[in-house]
């Protein structure tokens, strides 16, 4: 746990390994950082252990490629969320092929499989068929047996099919392994929008030399994205047409332009707009294609997310005098305060589950991103040690995306929002921010 | 005529350096006003105007161009300083005497804290700007503000010294 906040801080290292050299007393460099961000940021890390998985694939000897594929990306799914860990096929004793007329659990219990999953190929030309087994050796049961149909010769939606399928057998939660993250690269003045599978593969440039791109956020089908950018110098809200990069304006007020957020419904996009005088968080329905006021306050209220039940809106607002998370029901305007502990909490990101709230919050000079419950309790803080921007939810609320600057640069990195080892989801040569995982 | 105001030290300063980086020297000198300062090196004032440019009854030749079109802010503020106001009545007068011309107001911030929220600060920057001189008699309509958060920089970089340059609103002609 100290060997992960030691890691992401070498800040800290570097200062306290001054006083180290000057009161002559070396090995203070190693072990002041620790102490100093433990009392800083307590690093959330939960009991959770994660599942043993002996994971099979059978094919035709002439698809070989293919159950070479399909194997690597359910691994690599799977050992990524960091619930599951795959066992060496070395250990295992019997072959997929061996397994079609009878399985004997005692077999992987020996090796300690808590999870067995096999997926069987067969092919017609280009139609696919992957028959997908899981089970529990321990309690000697079936816990999934199904049939996955897929056309197509790119193997990897049907990969991640498969992944989601083993993954919600043996959790009981919705996989996301089919999803899609948006960030955004900016260069100079101009950023790109980039469109890659949540594993990382097909990445793309899908929107080019936008004049700042802010706050992209996906519409609930995924088909269309709300952005705040702007033209010759002026902010705007539009949506971006993935599939066509057509561009439609919804907003452009005077003054403040920012921070649109779809509702679940998709009928709704609340953002911040000033045009009153204060800056405040508006509602605009696109099928009448009005707008409504939402918050009245004279402070800043911005980075409005909602509730998965669509009947509630959290945001940032400076009311109390710091920027602290609120939240307000939209039926009636009623305002309740979440965060509690703090000087300074901003970005707030509702979780697809509703129960938590995730935000960037800072101790000092040091920002955390962190989640807590609706009424500001149980804070858990997942990563600290630098600049940390934008949490975004995975669909299943079982990961959170976020940026992190290290040297005037931002990557964008991903953590299990139940805590767990930090992965850089972009290369360290590109500014990248802005994360978004499409529902 | 523009030119003529400014001291020989200033004249070569702005040549030199251009009005942002000007500003930049001037907050990490003079804590935040050093066009206030070439200012008052200047010995030549003309009638009816005082040395913080305010005048309300001068013609366009007699009012003077402010030393500055900048002012600066303290973390997470958008109140101006007494230095602030003082660079606002120059401008204040100075486009009260040329009534034609429209402004843009683009607040600024330094790179801590959210974007999204440093967003929302810039643009009470500029709105903090746009109201104190509407409050002096510059005509609301030939105001218009924006914010660009942190995202443009005039500082890269970290530190006190560089974060309180990029703390500031802008009065840009247009």
């Amino acid at each position: 746990m100290n060997k992960a906040i030691c890691s992401t801080s070498t800040d800290g290292q570097f200062a306290y390994g001054f006083i180290g050299v000057v009161v002559g007393l070396v090995y203070l460099t190693m072990l002041l950082p620790c102490v100093a961000q433990a009392a800083k940021f307590e690093i959330f890390q939960s009991e959770y252990q994660p599942l043993k998985l002996a994971w099979m694939v059978d094919a035709p000897s002439e698809d070989a490629n293919a159950e070479h594929l399909i194997r690597n990306v359910v691994r690599h799914d799977l050992e990524s969320s960091q619930s599951f860990v795959t066992l060496d096929p070395l250990s295992f004793f019997v072959t997929a092929k061996q397994t079609e007329k009878h399985i004997n659990y005692g077999d992987w219990r020996i090796i300690g499989a808590d999870i067995l999953a096999i997926a069987r190929l067969h092919r017609t030309d280009d139609n696919w068929k992957a028959d997908v087994e899981v089970l529990d050796p321990f309690r000697g049961k079936v816990l999934l047996q199904t049939t996955l149909d897929y056309s197509g010769s790119d193997l990897r939606p049907l990969a991640h099919q498969i992944s989601n399928n083993i993954y919600h057998a043996s959790t009981g939660i919705a996989g996301y392994f089919n999803s899609h993250i948006l960030y955004v690269r900016k260069h100079g003045d101009r950023a790109d929008l980039i469109y890659m599978d949540q594993d990382g593969a097909n990445k793309q440039v899908v929107g080019r030399n936008f004049t700042l791109l802010l706050s992209p956020d996906w519409s609930p089908d995924n088909r269309l994205v709300a952005l705040n950018t702007y033209v010759g110098n002026r902010p705007r809200l539009e949506t971006f047409n993935l599939s066509n990069g057509k561009r439609s304006t919804f907003g452009a007020f005077p003054g403040l332009n920012s921070t649109p957020a779809w509702s679940p419904d998709g009928r709704f996009i609340a953002a911040t707009l000033s045009f009153t005088g204060n800056t405040e968080i508006h509602i605009f329905d696109t099928s009448t294609r009005t707008w409504r006021q939402l918050t009245h306050n004279p402070g800043i209220n911005t980075t409005p997310t909602w509730s998965p039940d669509g009947k509630w809106i959290a945001f940032t607002s400076n009311r109390s005098g710091s920027p602290q998370i609120y939240r307000i029901r939209i039926r009636d305007g009623h305002v309740q305060r979440i965060s509690t502990l703090g000087s300074y909490n901003t970005s707030p990101a509702w979780s697809p589950a509703g129960d938590r709230i995730a935000l960037i919050t800072r101790k000092g000079w040091e920002y955390a991103l962190a989640t807590m419950r609706l009424d500001g309790s149980d804070i858990r803080y997942l990563v600290t040690g630098g600049p940390v921007e934008s949490p975004a939810w995975s669909p299943n609320a079982q990961m959170l995306l976020f940026s992190k600057e290290v040297k005037g640069m931002r990557r964008v990195y991903r953590v299990p929002s139940w805590g767990g080892k930090v992965k850089a989801i972009t290369a360290p040569d590109e500014d990248a921010s802005y994360p978004a995982w499409s529902h | 005529m523009k030119l003529k105001q400014y001291s020989g030290i200033g004249l070569a300063f702005v040549a030199a350096t251009g009005l942002l980086f000007a500003g930049c020297v001037k907050k990490t000198t003079v804590g935040g006003s050093p066009p206030v300062s070439i200012e008052k090196s200047s010995a030549i004032t003309p009638a009816g105007a005082t040395t913080n440019g305010v005048s309300t009854t001068n013609s366009v030749s007699t009012v003077q161009e402010p030393s500055s079109h900048s002012v600066y802010f303290a973390f997470d503020r958008s109140e101006l300083d007494e230095p602030a106001r003082g660079i606002l009545n120059a401008n204040a007068a100075w486009l009260k005497a040329h009534s034609g011309t429209s402004i843009t107001v683009e607040g600024n911030c330094d790179e801590r804290g959210s974007r999204e929220y440093n967003l929302a600060l810039g643009q009470r920057r500029a709105d903090s700007v746009r109201d104190y001189l509407v409050k002096r008699g510059v005509s609301a309509s030939s105001i218009d503000t924006v914010s660009f958060g942190e995202e443009r920089p005039v500082c890269h970089g970290t530190g006190e010294a560089c974060w309180a340059q990029n703390r500031h609103a802008d009065i840009v002609v247009r």
